[in-house]
């Protein structure tokens, strides 16, 4: 039994009297993944900006590696990538000096080399010298994920993945977000519905007023079903 | 309730030291010499200029520990220092212009203690803005935590380079040409009254504010479990 | 290359890619002095001199509160801030990283307003005017430390524009005094003495308020 790599702990938190999120709990191990599916203003991003110690619980935990997401030391931060609906990209930066700029934050060895190697695998080779500033909203999707990425962090936080990208690069992103999993890290992703992740083999969770719930059983086998039947395939 | 027994016994403190102190402003201390009657506004002026720098360091202080600590009583703690000091700073601008006037001719002069204070009470100023903006938050504890104890650290340096870009400001009495400091043993024993009877008035007032504050959280609180239970009432 | 060095270039970059940081704080600089010849209409002589100083100082502050909230608000398109906040990045190193940029532009802008003084209040380019550097590079310092936190603050609060020169301005104050002092005392040509004594005071300033910033930026930085 791996210890949890993503945990949240009786986690709540409120915007003044009003609560958001009501003890949740949640335990991601490595290499497995975690949907967080509900509808708009159900509490998904606020649950994502908890875990990734944007924001501070009141009550409960939200840990990392076992560590409290708020007070995560630097050679722990290095091991998460967070992608959230804000694409965190220098508009007037090209695609390519957004990259170079994380890479060199977050230690990577040979930076120029990495930020081509990742361009290329979000198919964003040949817009490498173009500002980000013109881009479309699904290429500056597929940026933000590589820009998530390319540390090659061992617990990946996705709020909406798919959200504005056409199906090739919706295909495009599972198959990143499949190949973390395989190297043994622990995703949790949003979503307004579960599709595309229970082909991925995540784990279904309903967010509802505040309270994360699990799927139906007869759901899960399905989807369990479905995830092993993909992995036959591919 | 012991607090509000406490609040009471400070509210009559501060009533009786008022009464002696009013008593021997007005009646007992001598009139001084060169400046006549005004001069007795000295007894407010000084004790008001005290609690408002003292109170700035509470500000300071309540900040280090609401940071170190992250306990919302800090906060309340400072933000009520806040609000008291300003108005024993506002207090300080007034008595100070209205004892300028008669004495020098002018409503206001830019020697280096009535400077220091306007800077000071710029600073709350600013304070106490930042705090109606950042509303009700942590955000905003957390803000004016930093403000204060920043502003703190600025004070010593407003008073040395005031002091060094003038000095006119009189030295605290002058009885006689070029005399210095207090001469009559009851014009001291009139300001040392003075300063425990404002004193007194500042803690009692602090208290009053910071109690103030503590209910308002504690109201907070209470709201959100209420709405967490009505939201547990509704799951079932 | 290490990650103030990296926030540090990425601002600057930004900043040739057509920021308009500098040039904007060069006109604010331009306006101010303007305004400011109309305001006191100055003579020559000792009394120029003094005019003079005071109106560098004013366009100083002036420009440095633009500087400083353009520094940090490079960071909030796109959210940018908070993934530097969530990545291995020192708070520190952060605030240490905006700070050089604040300055760097207001230093820009101060060569310029120097020249510009000058030209306006008909001084003459010498050894004079070569001794008010240190004294405007330590100001522009001082006043970025401060200025670099409290935007900080203001940058998160709706309709915050208002409370960082309601905040920096009497907190800039002792350095003010001795800068705007030791400028006129180099412009008037006094003795090395007096003009050293207000030099120190912008030191100590610079001291307290860089380490201050150092220290507590990252409770200014840490999101809600």
């Amino acid at each position: 039994m791996t210890a949890a790599l993503i945990e949240a702990r009786a986690l709540g938190k409120s915007f003044g009297p009003t609560p958001v999120l009501r003890d949740v709990n949640l335990s991601v191990e490595a290499g497995r993944g975690a949907a967080v599916v509900g509808a708009n203003g159900a509490g998904k991003s606020t649950l994502i900006r908890l875990l990734a110690g944007l924001s501070a619980p009141s009550p409960g935990a939200a840990m990392l590696f076992g560590e409290p997401a708020r007070s995560l030391e630097p050679a722990l931060r290095r091991r998460v990538g967070l992608l959230s609906h804000q694409s965190f990209l220098y508009p007037n930066l090209t695609a390519r000096e957004n990259l170079e700029f994380y890479a060199t934050l977050y230690g990577v060895e040979g930076v120029r080399a990495a930020a081509i190697e990742w361009l290329e695998r979000v198919a964003l080779g040949a817009a490498a010298d173009a500002r980000v500033r013109g881009f479309s909203r699904g290429m500056e999707q597929r940026l933000a994920l590589a820009r998530a990425m390319l540390a090659r962090p061992d617990v990946l936080m996705l709020d909406e993945p798919f959200a504005a990208l056409d199906a090739d690069g919706a295909a495009l992103a599972a198959a990143l977000v499949r190949e973390a999993m395989d190297r043994g890290c622990a995703v949790l992703a949003s979503a307004h519905s579960a599709a595309a992740l229970e082909e991925l083999g995540f784990a279904v969770l309903t967010l509802s007023r505040g309270k994360l719930l699990r799927a139906e059983p007869s759901a899960m086998r399905q989807s369990a079903a479905r995830a092993s039947l993909a992995r036959q395939v591919s | 309730m012991s607090g509000r027994g406490v609040r009471l016994g400070l509210g009559l403190v501060t009533g009786a030291l008022m009464l002696v102190a009013l008593y021997m402003v007005f009646v007992y201390v001598p009139t001084e010499a060169d400046q006549g009657i005004v001069q007795r506004i000295f007894y407010f002026h000084v004790p008001c200029a005290w609690v408002a720098f003292v109170s700035f360091a509470l500000v300071a202080i309540a900040g280090i520990f609401y940071l170190w600590l992250g306990q919302q009583v800090w906060d309340d703690l400072g933000y009520a220092a806040a609000e008291t000091g300003m108005v024993f700073c506002t207090l300080v601008l007034v008595t100070g212009s209205i004892w300028a006037k008669p004495i020098w001719g002018a409503w206001w002069t830019w020697d280096s203690r009535l400077t220091t204070t306007l800077i000071l009470w710029l600073l709350y100023g600013g304070y106490l803005m930042l705090r109606a903006m950042a509303g009700d938050s942590e955000q905003g504890a957390r803000f004016g935590a930093v403000v204060g104890i920043v502003a703190a650290i600025d004070v010593p340096i407003v008073i040395v380079s005031v002091r060094l870009w003038r000095t006119i400001h009189p030295a605290v009495l002058v009885t006689r040409q070029g005399g210095h400091g207090l001469e009559d043993p009851r014009m001291v024993a009139t300001l040392l009254v003075s300063l425990a009877a404002f004193t007194a008035l500042f803690i009692w007032i602090l208290c009053l504010r910071f109690v103030t504050l503590r209910m308002h959280t504690r109201l907070g609180a209470l709201a959100r479990s209420l709405a967490l239970a009505e939201a547990a009432a509704q799951d079932s | 290359m290490n990650s103030f060095t990296a926030v540090l270039r990425k601002d600057l970059l930004l900043e040739v890619r057509g920021g308009q940081s500098t040039v904007a704080l060069g006109a604010l600089s331009l306006l101010v002095l303007v305004v400011l010849v109309f305001a006191f209409n100055p003579g020559g002589g000792e009394q120029g001199a003094e005019a003079a100083a005071g109106a560098l100082w004013v366009a100083l502050v002036f420009s440095g509160m633009l500087g400083a909230t353009r520094a940090v608000s490079a960071e909030s398109e796109n959210g940018c801030i908070r993934a530097l906040l969530i990545s291995p990045l020192d708070r520190a190193a952060l605030y240490a990283a905006k700070l050089a940029a604040a300055f760097i532009f207001m230093a820009v802008a101060e060569a310029a307003s120097i020249v510009l003084m000058v030209l306006f209040f008909n001084l003459e380019f010498d050894a004079r005017v070569m001794r008010l550097v240190p004294a405007v590079l330590l100001g522009a310092l001082g006043f970025a430390a401060l200025a670099t936190l409290l935007a900080g603050i203001s940058s998160r609060l709706r309709g915050g524009d208002l409370v960082l020169p309601l905040l920096a301005v009497p907190m800039f104050v002792p350095a003010l005094i001795a800068g705007v002092k030791a400028s006129a005392a180099a412009l008037g040509g006094a003795p090395m003495g007096e003009f050293a004594v207000w030099l120190k005071v912008l030191v100590a300033f610079d001291v307290m308020f860089v380490a201050a910033g150092y220290l507590l930026f990252e409770y200014v930085a840490g999101e809600e």
